[in-house]
């Protein structure tokens, strides 16, 4: 910016004009994306914003009631059940998604044979149909005679979970749903960024004798932060707004033992028509992202090493 | 270089708006054109490539009004309500607007999206005693919203072959859900893929709740479900000892009720009866090869035999439709003599039921004899009674459903949780 305040001052007028039209040429390239950004999701954030404070059910009058739908959030029972299980959902997937992409990334990126078949078979998942994966994974774990509870019955387990169908293994089952769906996507952002991790490094670590842990504890993370960081965000900020997998999984259930916030706001808004009272859920689910994003950019220059090599 | 680029951006919009203006316009004058000359109407539906009666119907009202065109919208059934609220929601103008239940029926008409059938019923001196009750039951603060094409009871399906295989009589008319108990225990038998169930329950919550409303004594919209734990026991009990197969696993599984009893896993299934035409269809494309029957829902002690619990399935013109008086037309026949025999040709019940259209549904090819008999009720019940809330109720009751099916809770506990939820969203 300081340098083209500097350079505007000195231009003579023609070359302004000529900077004038070649913003014109950048800005039409954005127009059309800008445009559909604009009339889809920057048109419906500010209506759901104003929404938050009005009663409404979607065809009669709409009524200004103030910070009513906000009070209401305290007394309804399914929006603390849904806010828990949205906290426990991200917290799960998050971790455990991350320490599998690395995982993957480690392994694949050894000289092994047939790695680019493994680093595909890994993908696969995330670009499979999202309908197929929830179906597949209900009859992988079909309580009775899914192949998931036949093996656990060889290892001797007398009494396998019923995984979907029981309250307390629903929730398990679909994080494994979602790790097992977007590691691989993650697993390829690592990839990139340990081969982006200079050789000479490890080889003077071995030269004064590191060993493979040593390498890896003392290297390849930190090396690995900024990825580590980036894959961070935008796990939290997938995980938060899971919607579709759990729908076709599970539905919300059993009861509303996988019930999370966006599905909450939906229910609320197309099936009972308090789109007021659901544009207030959504606001509390963006106000929970973004200030969980602001604090992890906040601890960014905590932890997260921007080396020059 | 410099005028080139200069210019290109105003051309660019030039260009774009022009295209804008064009495809407006053509827009508009398609408009204009099409209602002077012919009508198209459209109509929503839902699984048309399975259900036969749509399109049926339409080229009966096609033939007769060559100057009409009706179009289905296509929506797969187990979303229908949901994709309907939000397309409405949303300004969708199709004219006909199949209701399909009663929460969708309630939630179009509290929200004015579907208009009041009086003024049109008035002027085409339709008489509404022919729908039997029906239209009473569709009727809200004095208005009609909707009419009615098929109605639905629920019955009891069985297989002929197991019966006969375990030596036992077929289910009569009048058939407690005791005996009916009873009975699915002795028929069931078998283990791993030879098992035999002697019932089945699908996964919807009416196939449990009906049983508790037939006395006409509560509604399933109530401010005390504890009325409902004699049937939710015997349901579950039936669970744990085997003698249906699993809630968990017929939700995870996502399996039809026609899968089970069409492979001849289940002797009896209480279902609907928009089975028949399932049944009659699929048999005479060898999808299965025993023999079924039919006979009326099982009833609670001292309650009389033909008490069951109906469903309707009915016609509304769309608030945002250009063509109301040509919809009122078409629902008019689809609801009336002619559209009611093309319906029953294609074995559904039409909710118009003269001896003429009923003599048409039992001649079809493959329908059991016992039907006739099956069919005639003294009492059907609603499903669900007309409320504002009733969308939020199902779901809690769905909740508490699938809670106590799948034993998270004990019947008690369900049936507690269910009052007290239900209580904070009537109040």
């Amino acid at each position: 910016m300081g340098t083209m305040k500097l350079s505007l001052k000195t231009t003579s007028p023609s070359r302004r004009r000529r900077q004038f039209s070649k913003n014109l040429v950048a800005y039409s390239f954005i127009l059309p994306n800008l445009l559909g950004f604009a009339i889809f999701t920057l048109v419906p954030i500010v209506f759901s914003l104003g929404l938050a404070f009005m009663s409404w059910d979607g065809a009669n009058e709409i009524s200004w009631v103030g910070l009513d739908n906000f009070a209401k959030l305290s007394d309804d029972s399914t929006f603390n059940i849904a806010l828990k299980n949205t906290l426990w959902y991200v917290s799960a997937t998050v971790p455990l998604t991350m320490v599998c992409a690395l995982g993957l990334a480690v392994l694949l990126n050894q000289p092994i044979r047939g790695r680019n078949i493994f680093r595909t078979i890994y993908f696969f998942p995330y670009v499979a149909s999202l309908v197929a994966v929830a179906v597949v994974w209900n009859m992988l774990f079909f309580p009775s005679a899914g192949p998931v509870n036949e093996f656990l019955r060889t290892l001797g387990v007398e009494n396998p979970p019923r995984w979907s169908a029981s309250i307390d293994w629903a929730m398990p089952t679909v994080v494994m749903a979602t790790i097992w769906r977007g590691m691989g996507y993650y697993m390829i952002i690592y990839l990139a960024a340990l081969q982006g991790i200079p050789a000479i490094l490890y080889e003077s670590a071995e030269i004064d004798g590191a060993n493979p842990w040593q390498r890896f504890r003392y290297i390849t993370v930190p090396m690995l932060t900024p990825a580590t960081f980036f894959i961070s965000i935008m796990l939290t900020i997938s995980s938060f707004k899971v919607f579709d997998l759990i729908l076709v999984m599970t539905n919300g259930g059993p009861g509303r033992a996988t019930n999370v916030l966006v599905i909450h706001t939906y229910n609320t808004a197309f099936r009972q028509f308090k789109f007021g009272y659901s544009s207030a859920i959504a606001m509390v689910l963006f106000a929970l992202v973004m200030g969980i994003t602001i604090i992890q950019f906040y601890m960014e220059r905590r932890w997260v090493e921007y080396s020059q090599i | 270089m410099n005028k080139w680029l200069n210019r290109r951006p105003v051309k660019f919009l030039a260009a774009l708006l022009a295209v804008l203006f064009a495809l407006n316009g053509g827009l508009i004058s398609g408009g204009v054109s099409a209602q002077s000359e012919s009508v198209t109407l459209t109509m929503s539906a839902w699984d048309v490539a399975t259900t036969p009666y749509w399109q049926a119907v339409i080229d009966a009202y096609e033939a007769a009004n060559p100057n009409v065109t009706v179009e289905l919208v296509d929506i797969p059934s187990a979303e229908y309500q949901d994709t309907m609220n939000i397309r409405l929601s949303g300004g969708d103008d199709t004219d006909i607007l199949t209701v399909k239940d009663i929460p969708g029926y309630s939630a179009m008409l509290t929200r004015g999206q579907i208009v009041p059938l009086n003024d049109y019923i008035e002027a085409s001196g339709l008489d509404l005693s022919v729908y039997s009750g029906a239209a009473e039951e569709l009727t809200y603060e004095g208005s009609i919203y909707a009419l009615p094409f098929r109605s639905d009871i629920w019955i009891l399906y069985y297989n002929k072959t197991i019966f006969d295989a375990a030596g036992l009589a077929y289910p009569t008319n009048d058939m407690t859900w005791a005996e009916f108990d009873a009975l699915a225990r002795e028929l069931t038998s078998g283990s791993g893929a030879d098992k035999i169930y002697g019932a089945h329950f699908h996964v919807w919550r009416s196939a449990v709740e009906l049983g508790t409303v037939q006395d006409g004594l509560n509604t399933i919209i109530s401010d005390d479900y504890s009325f409902m734990a004699p049937m939710y026991d015997m349901v579950t009990g039936m669970q744990k000892d085997g003698i249906i197969m699993d809630y968990g696993e017929l939700r995870a599984g996502n399996i039809h009720y026609s899968g089970p009893f069409e492979n001849g896993q289940v002797a009896m299934l209480p279902m609907g009866s928009w089975f028949i035409g399932r049944l009659v269809g699929d048999q005479a494309k060898d999808v299965f090869d025993f023999d079924w029957g039919v006979a009326k829902y099982p009833h609670p002690e001292g309650v009389e035999a033909g008490t069951t619990a109906g469903t309707l399935t009915s016609l509304a013109i769309n608030e945002k439709s250009d063509n109301k008086d040509a919809a009122w037309d078409f629902i008019q026949f689809y609801a009336g003599p002619e559209g009611a025999k093309v319906l029953a040709g294609t074995g559904n019940l039409p909710a118009l039921r003269t001896p003429e259209i009923l003599e048409v549904f039992a001649s079809l090819e493959g329908v059991p004899a016992e039907a006739t008999e099956a069919l005639q009720t003294t009492t059907v019940r609603l499903e669900l009674p007309m409320h504002p809330n009733v969308g939020e109720v199902e779901q809690i009751l769905n909740e508490e459903h699938e809670l106590i099916m799948t034993t998270s809770l004990s019947v008690d506990e369900g049936l507690e949780e269910m009052t007290s939820r239900i209580d904070e969203v009537l109040e």
